[in-house]
């Protein structure tokens, strides 16, 4: 099977491959290949396969154990007569052919023989008579030899002579060079050929040196002084700005090369360039700062040593221009000004650090552009805050002289428009530090926005702690205190701690939100810094702290009030003997007082609180409505009680109290003028009640108290909406007055009335006479 | 009147009433001892025991006092022994009583009075027993002067030994008795608070511009004491270092009336007010404390209210520790209820 595919190919090689195989087997090159394939060839033959056997024979007939009995044998057996005549015609074109191959070889072969023949006659021919013409060279070149030692011989003294002669015309030539080189040097000096005229002297100076002293004194003086001209002209050059640098550069080479003292010039020049850029500090507009590079530039070509120097004097002029800048920040410049330096310097120090880059400018101003903006950032919260503090101190202190109607309005208003003002101008201010493109800011943008993030968070607390020592609840801050010294904590205006109070809600309600909102718009991202706490600002802490301090502004401020009134309450019940009261003639005067101190605190309230929102009304009316039921019942009951012994007056009360809905005095504070003013009233009638309880009186002061009582319950009802609680509360006193009086019987209702009637004319007259 | 609150309801007071007193010497249960506050009504003194099944408050006695009660202390080493302060129409008087032998029954009977305590020419303000136990002081205070008295119980006697002038002061208050100390009180005047060395009788550093209403010693720990003040609400301080308070607690929504240590748990306080709540606060004060708190911290702290008892009907005058058991106390509100209240919820949140 694999020869009926593979047959073609073979054949188609066949007579290359046989060709070849003849040419080795008779050059015999590989003979144990032959062998093999000889070896191989019977053994393929002895096995009698019928595809096998066209192949064997063309195989081993060009083996040398060519068998050709075999071969005919196989073949006239193998094959049919027609397949013997086409290959007997085969066989025949195959060995005429070989026979012309060999033919071919044999005549190539005998061609070259011949002409290898005629080469070696012709060789013979040539050789004879070589030899005579060699003795006949050699006894040429031996009278050569001969006359050209005895010429050698015989011009040997005068060449000695002329070497002589030679080295003198040298050293003739030299001293002529030296005794013109004073004239050689003031021409090089006059063509300003200095570099010439440095090598001149140099190369002279080994001789000035050796025969300086006798011979030649003259010549070398001369060429001295040439050369001290010289290197005046090349000082004088090295110090104009205006020439080259390139020349310059020269010229202190040329220096050096004459040993002239080069440290000097340089310390000189650097102290030249120390002052001018001590000027450029002082008058900044003198100079600037592409000067100053080239300048560093060009003594850096020229002293390549002294850039430690250069570097120090950089770095010098550079952190003396930060502090100005720093200085600047405490007189509280604008961003947009501080940005303006900033980036001026910035560009400033790019620009020396292509110079010198190993000063390292640009990190060092980084740093302290970092640090000047951190500060820029604080001390602008501390102004503010400095500022508010300042608006709510001013408006604290004016309004004790004289209490305009509205004024407390504006204080109020000013001091809220100072803090929401301050914080967006702030913003704003602070927006330009972020909005820069300069290459600076935006490395340092995560950075300024942490920091300004953490500054509101700063800010707001330690405003709230400021606001603690205004108001002076907080005494534990000594070392703000200082500021405030401890009299004016002492008596610290009831007003400003209100104030407070509503600013604590405005700042929580108003400004916090709106900060929040413009940071998270326009101050988002940051966080270059990890905070293990959280991020740097976190309104809802700062709106709990505001909350919290709101309220205890507006419970001190209660207090405060409620603690003045207290005072006066206390004087007027511990003063008088009760027990001993005459009969009451008129309203007594505590009332007065206390209405005064009432209006008082109606009109700061409804200044800076919060008008009117009737919601509570409602869940008061229920307290209301029952309490004016019970009215006329109760006042019955008091009227009835003069024949009543008291101790069933104490039980009726209690059984009226049991009827009657509990009465919350003590009601949650809010910011609203209601609020606060009702709940300032209800504790001081509530401290009435109190300091009835602890007297004993007499029917007199019975009386007087229910007198007084009266009057107030008219006088009240035009403070507060909520006047159930109030003429609760104002029962209550009546009450305790009753329990504590060893003679309880009321006024009659003709002579109260009377009374009343007489102190309200007295009142509308006094008020007639101060319009 | 029933209140919806865990507490136990004594009404047997008829009259309104202004002081309660834990009954110290009673070793063998709860007691106290409540006197009424009537200006025209006989005045009784209940001795109110709380039954040995803890469940109700029983009147173990009910005496008539000739007088209203302003103050009242029991013996703290004689359990049949106590002080009242009174007044009878405008004037004052003070005198130590014994509870008669045949106490418990349930007819009220007459008080013995073993001494007064005269030459009192002001107000009289309060009188002091030593805290802790036996001693044979006694210390009575008026509007203008402080007595020393030395009693003797038995003999029904007392004598005044020494006697200190308020002089410059403004009118004084009343006082609290140091249980370390023997020779020292902490009177209070209008605007002041003043220590008094009893050997000398002279006043020694103070508390300035603070409107004091009462003051109270912590019974462990030495030189800490507890103010109740009309501006501040309560506050803790140290003797040694009075210029800033240890401790400031807001107090009550109208005055501060009262405050009491409690004699086993020295972090409780109790303190009731005007405004008809009693509080009970949680207050670590440590008495080798450096110093007042750095100022950041107190937002740190805890709430110091534990509770608040609302659930009265008028101001409350008195509160009493039941030195029996110390998470018992009891208070009386204005209106003659004596309600007993256990502060054992709160005393194992600590």
């Amino acid at each position: 099977m694999a020869t009926a595919s593979g047959a073609p190919q073979p054949a188609m090689d066949e007579k290359a491959r046989r060709t070849r195989d003849l040419l080795a087997s008779f050059y015999n090159t590989d003979p144990s290949a032959a062998a093999a394939a000889g070896a191989a060839a019977p053994a393929s033959l002895a096995r009698p396969s019928p595809t096998a056997a066209p192949a064997s024979p063309l195989d081993s007939i060009n083996s040398t154990s060519f068998d050709p009995e075999i071969y005919m044998n196989v073949l006239v057996q193998q094959s049919n007569l027609e397949g013997l005549l086409q290959r007997h015609v085969k066989m025949a074109a195959e060995i005429k052919n070989l026979d012309t191959d060999l033919q071919m070889l044999v005549y190539e072969n005998y061609n070259k023989f011949i002409s290898a023949t005629d080469t070696i006659k012709r060789m013979k021919t040539n050789i004879v008579g070589m030899e005579a013409n060699m003795e006949q060279l050699l006894s040429k070149i031996t009278s050569v030899q001969s006359k050209s030692d005895t010429v050698n011989t015989s011009l040997f003294d005068k060449r000695e002579n002329i070497e002589k002669l030679h080295r003198t015309r040298n050293l003739l030539r030299k001293v002529q060079f030296i005794y013109d080189l004073p004239s050689r040097l003031n021409k090089c000096i006059k063509t300003e050929a200095y570099a010439d005229a440095v090598k001149f002297f140099t190369g002279a100076k080994p001789i000035f040196e050796a025969y300086g002293d006798t011979s030649f004194q003259d010549c070398k003086k001369a060429s001295e002084e040439a050369m001290d001209l010289v290197i005046q002209h090349l000082q004088a050059k090295l110090y104009s700005d205006s020439e080259p640098i390139e020349a310059r550069a020269e010229a202190v080479v040329l220096l050096k090369q004459l040993n002239f003292p080069v440290d000097n010039l340089k310390s000189n020049l650097l102290e030249k360039l120390e002052d001018c850029l001590l000027n450029l500090q002082n008058e900044p507009t003198q100079a600037s700062i592409g000067d100053i590079s080239k300048t560093f530039r060009a003594y850096l070509i020229i002293f390549p040593d002294s850039e430690r120097r250069l570097i120090e004097l950089a770095q010098a002029l550079f952190s003396n221009r930060y502090e100005t800048v720093r200085e600047n920040l405490k007189k509280r410049i604008s961003s947009t000004d501080l940005l303006a330096m900033l980036r001026s310097l910035w560009e400033d120090a790019t620009a020396i650090d292509e110079v010198i880059p190993e000063a390292a400018l640009p990190a060092f101003s980084l740093e302290t552009t970092r640090d000047i903006i951190r500060q820029h950032i604080a001390t602008a919260f501390l102004h503010l805050q400095s500022e508010i503090s300042d608006a709510l101190v001013r408006t604290n202190s004016r309004p004790n002289e004289k209490l305009d109607e509205s004024q407390l309005q504006t204080a109020m208003d000013t001091s809220k428009i100072k803090v929401s003002q301050g914080c967006i101008d702030l913003l704003q201010e602070f927006h330009h530090l972020i909005d820069g493109n300069t290459e600076l800011l935006v490395k340092l943008r995560d950075l300024i926005i942490d920091w300004i993030q953490e500054g509101f968070q700063d800010f707001f607390q330690k405003l709230d702690g400021h606001f603690h020592v205004l108001s002076g609840r907080s005494k534990s801050f000594p070392q703000e205190s200082s500021a405030l010294d401890s009299v004016q904590i002492d008596k610290v205006p009831t007003v400003l701690v209100l104030i407070l109070a509503q600013l604590c809600v405005y700042i929580e309600q108003t400004t916090i939100p709106k900060v929040t909102e413009e940071l998270a718009s326009s101050f988002s991202g940051g966080g270059a810094r990890s905070y293990e706490y959280g991020p740097p600002f976190v309104p809802g802490e700062i709106c709990r702290l505001y909350r919290s301090s709101g309220e205890k502004f507006l419970h001190h401020y209660i207090n405060m009030k409620t603690q003045k009134i207290s005072k006066l309450l206390n004087k007027r019940f511990t003063t008088p003997v009760w027990i001993k009261h005459k009969e009451p003639r008129e309203v007594n005067m505590f009332v007065d007082l206390l209405l005064l101190e009432f209006n008082g605190v109606v009109s700061e309230v409804k200044q800076i609180l919060p008008g009117l929102i009737r919601r509570h009304r409602h869940s008061d009316s229920t307290g209301s409505t029952t309490s004016s039921r019970s009215n006329p019942m109760r006042e019955d009951m008091l009227n009835r009680s003069n024949t009543h012994r008291a101790r069933s007056q104490f039980l009726e009360n209690h059984l009226a109290k049991l009827f009657e809905q509990k009465m919350e005095i003590f009601t949650k504070v809010e910011y609203t003028q209601e609020s606060v003013i009702s709940t300032v009233l209800k504790l001081c009638l509530k401290s009435l009640q109190e300091f009835v309880r602890l007297q004993t009186f007499n029917r007199s002061g019975f009386q007087q108290i229910q007198l007084d009582m009266e009057f107030l319950k008219s006088s009240l009802k035009e403070f507060v909406d909520d006047e159930a609680a109030i003429s609760f509360l104002l029962k209550e006193v009546n009450n305790a007055a009753h329990e504590r009086c060893l003679d309880p019987i009321p006024l009659e209702p003709p002579i109260l009335d009377k009374l009343i009637n007489a102190k309200l004319t007295k009142i509308k007259e006094q008020n007639q006479n101060m319009q | 009147m029933q209140g919806g609150s865990s507490g136990i309801v004594y009404g047997g007071l008829k009259y309104q009433a202004r002081c309660i007193s834990d009954v110290r010497a009673d070793a063998g249960s709860t007691t106290f001892l409540a006197g009424t506050l009537s200006l025209k009504e006989e005045n009784e003194v209940h001795l109110i025991r709380l039954s040995p099944a803890e469940s109700e408050l029983v009147c173990d006695g009910l005496f008539y006092h000739p007088n209203e009660i302003w103050d009242l202390k029991s013996c703290p080493f004689d359990h049949r022994v106590f002080s009242t302060v009174y007044t009878s129409g405008d004037g004052y008087g003070a005198a130590v009583w014994k509870i008669p032998e045949q106490s418990g029954q349930s007819n009220s009977s007459q008080l013995e009075q073993l001494f007064e305590l005269g030459g009192h020419t002001g107000k009289i303000r309060r009188v002091l027993w030593w805290p802790l136990g036996k001693h044979d002081k006694l210390i009575s205070i008026d509007d203008r002067n402080i007595f020393l008295w030395n009693i003797d119980t038995s003999n029904k006697s007392a004598k005044l030994i020494s006697q200190g002038s308020a002089d410059m002061l403004p009118n004084l208050r009343g006082g609290a008795w140091d249980p370390h100390n023997h020779n020292s009180i902490a009177a209070i005047s209008d605007s002041s608070l003043h220590l008094w060395d009893l050997r000398s009788m002279d006043k020694s550093i103070a508390i300035e511009h603070a409107h004091i209403r009462d003051v109270d010693y912590n019974p462990k720990k030495q030189n800490i004491i507890a103010t109740a003040e009309d501006e501040f609400g309560i506050r803790l301080w140290d003797l040694r270092r009075l210029k800033h308070p240890l401790k400031d607690l807001p107090g009550h929504s109208h005055w501060t009336w009262t405050v009491r240590h409690n004699p086993e748990y020295d972090e409780l306080l109790l303190s009731a007010g005007t405004d008809s709540t009693v509080n009970l606060w949680l207050v670590q004060v440590s008495s080798n404390d450096s110093g007042p708190d750095s100022p950041g911290s107190p937002k740190r702290q805890e709430e110091p209210l534990l509770n608040s008892y609302t659930d009265y009907e008028d101001s409350i005058y008195g509160i009493a520790w039941s030195s029996h058991d110390p998470s018992l106390f009891a208070s009386l509100s204005y209106d003659g209820r004596v309600v007993l209240e256990s502060v054992k919820p709160y005393l194992q949140r600590k």
